[in-house]
């Protein structure tokens, strides 16, 4: 598990002969502003510059939206037969940013808990990391740092750090070692003094800061249970649902059966659902568990520093990407309504 | 993520479940008993995901108590487009089956003790499973009490079986309709939580299990509370929630911290009492 130097142009030659391989996802650029986890074309060329967080993060191609958990077929004997979709061909997800891959090892988690989920286990067995560091924060919205996420290397084989002389590319795991087969790196021996060197580099602080340290969240978002901000951001709130869509550690579904108009053949798969929306809590009755807005985003925001981390025990599952925040419409941003309820509750600093 | 972990292949996958028999038992529920492929295996106060092809797929508590052979037996409510497409089905026509999903009761835990069972409405489908086997093995039970309540003589389950019960020594039945609507009805009239303060309950030796509509549990507690004082741990509610994958991994269940699906639908009182979106 060694590590190299390159250039990024030998990087960029490396990662195309991979995607004859297999399909390689890299964040492209798309529209003005945007980022995009697409499969890597032969003639596409690769930016190794800092780019935004794409729109959706890369770990919904392990559960992708409208998967098929099973197709049916009414055989002979009149008896419907259930059959599993057709296993996943491998994929290789490049330039998976830290929070995205301590998002990605979340769901990892999340997946392998008893009973685990088959076909998430599937693709991600199937599936190769090269994970890209961060020594800047990549916009305004960014706090990775505050949540722990951006450290992260757990899950990568591959991590790419860019320094001042090249790209360091470090294998770390056997399948690292595997697809640098095909490299022709120079080895470096020093390589992780020298990431360490340009980590060094980081502003302090770097990105947003929590007004507590993650660890105190659990117990202050108890205590602040009734807290009025999230009323107060509910009310500008429009239940869309986008910051659970984007996010990188949410992964509810809803499930859906259609029926070929033969009637004889059918489809049940599951598609990407969100808390926000006003029927996720709803049960015949018809009672909703949590009807107002302030209720889902306590909802949300407690799955995220309180139920899913002391449920999993793996810390914050906000890593910190800043995506909710970016991409909602009515600028509700996870990391104030925290520090908001900080300051009310006094446990912020 | 750990290559070697058990990973079963056919989580997703229905078994299939042909049907036996019909009953219909109210205007609105159906009994069914299916004969699936091989034996459910489940504990009482555990959930199967039921598929009707095409159309879809919901969870439905078990009614029977626990077997060896390959049969399933429910009471369905027509609620839905599901429930109502299973209320059209006919003997020899074939469900799909997940499972068995969630915690359930563990019987041995209530074995010496005495048993307070409350189930409005709908609750004595799943607590049929729990009281079956209860009363199979009533010897080895303290006094058994069961209280239940529908809205009227119409609406009530099981009343045969009610009656054979309630010939044991040990066990005691109070049937309420809150009115009796013009039917004849030699129960009582009046809430469930009616009978339970006049109830004499050991606290220390008492098991109680509720199950209803959600604003049943808020109104037993306080009277459980107000004249009897049992212990929080000797208290379990049976809770309905969302369910879509049945496995803990779709979110539509969870109760703040709790997974319904996983850690329920049977919850120890003392363990989510202090969820306020346990009993809402
Ligand atoms: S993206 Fe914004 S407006 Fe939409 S549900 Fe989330 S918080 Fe509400
Ligand atoms: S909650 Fe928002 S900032 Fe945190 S990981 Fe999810 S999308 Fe990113």
């Amino acid at each position: 598990m060694g590590s190299y130097l390159a250039t990024e142009e030998q990087v960029s030659t490396w990662l195309h002969l991979l995607a004859k391989e297999r399909d390689l996802f890299w964040p492209r650029s798309v529209g003005q502003f945007n980022y995009s986890f697409l499969p890597l074309g032969e003639r596409d060329e690769i930016c190794f510059d800092r780019y935004l967080p794409t729109i959706v993060p890369p770990g919904r191609r392990l559960l992708p939206d409208d998967e098929t958990l099973f197709t049916s077929q009414q055989g002979d004997d009149r008896l419907s037969h259930y059959l599993p979709p057709q296993p996943s061909a491998p994929m290789v997800l490049a330039g998976v940013r830290p929070c995205d891959l301590k998002g990605i090892t979340q769901l990892d988690t999340v997946m392998a808990a008893a009973p685990a989920d088959p076909y998430y286990h599937q693709r991600r067995v199937n599936t190769v990391i090269i994970a890209m560091n961060c020594l800047a924060p990549c916009d305004s919205r960014c706090f990775c740092s505050a949540v722990g996420a951006l450290g992260a290397q757990d899950g990568a084989d591959v991590f790419l750090t860019l320094l001042a002389e090249g790209v360091l590319v470090e294998s770390l795991s056997a399948r690292g070692d595997e697809i640098l087969v095909k490299a022709s790196f120079s080895l470096c021996e020093d390589g992780k003094e020298r990431r360490l060197v340009a980590e060094g580099t980081r502003p302090l602080p770097f990105g947003r800061e929590l007004a507590v340290v993650p660890e105190a969240l659990p117990e202050m978002l108890r205590k602040g249970y009734e807290s009025p901000v999230y009323h107060r951001y509910g009310e500008r709130c429009y239940s869309c649902g986008t910051c659970n869509l984007v996010c990188p550690t949410c992964y509810c579904f809803e499930v859906r059966d259609e029926m070929s108009l033969d009637g004889f053949s059918g489809r049940r798969s599951r598609t990407w659902d969100s808390c926000m929306i006003p029927a996720f809590a709803e049960v015949a009755g018809p009672h909703n568990f949590r009807a107002e807005v302030g209720e889902r985003q306590r909802h949300r925001l407690k799955r995220k520093f309180e139920y899913l981390p002391e449920r999993f025990g793996l810390g914050s599952f906000c890593v910190g990407c800043g995506r909710c925040g970016r991409q909602c419409t009515a600028n509700i941003d996870i990391l104030n309504m925290v520090n908001d309820i900080a300051v009310e509750v006094g446990g912020g600093s | 993520m750990s290559k070697d972990a058990f990973v079963d292949a056919g989580l997703y996958l229905p078994q299939t479940g042909r049907i036996v028999a019909i009953e219909q038992c109210t205007v609105n529920e159906k009994f069914f008993r299916l004969e699936l492929t091989r034996p459910l295996q489940h504990r009482p106060g555990q959930f199967v995901m039921v598929t009707v092809p095409g159309m879809g797929e919901c969870a439905i508590s078990i009614t029977c108590g626990p077997r060896e052979d390959n049969i399933l037996e429910m009471v369905i409510r027509r609620v839905g487009n599901i429930t109502a497409v299973l209320h059209g089905l006919e003997v020899g026509d074939t469900l799909g089956i997940r499972g068995p999903y969630g915690a359930g009761f563990d019987l041995e835990e209530f074995y010496q003790r005495d048993v307070l069972i409350v189930a409005g409405g709908l609750g004595l489908v799943p607590l049929r499973s729990l009281l079956l086997p209860m009363i199979a093995a009533h010897q080895r039970f303290g006094a058994i009490t069961i209280i239940t309540g529908a809205r009227s003589p119409a609406e009530t389950l099981f009343r045969h079986e009610l009656a054979d019960w309630r010939e044991k020594e040990n066990v005691r039945i109070i049937e309420l309709v809150d009115s009796t609507d013009h039917y004849q009805w030699d129960g009582e009239v009046g809430m469930v939580t009616a009978p339970i303060g006049s109830l004499v309950l050991d606290k220390n030796r008492t098991m109680v299990v509720l199950c209803g509509p959600p604003v049943m549990y808020k109104f037993v507690l306080l009277e459980l509370e107000a004249h009897h004082q049992i212990p929080a741990t000797q208290i379990f509610v049976d809770l309905e929630r969302r369910m879509r994958c049945g496995v803990g991994k779709c979110g539509h269940c969870q109760i703040n911290q709790a997974y319904c699906c996983q850690d329920g639908p049977v919850f120890r009182y003392s363990d989510i009492q202090n969820y306020p979106e346990g009993l809402a």
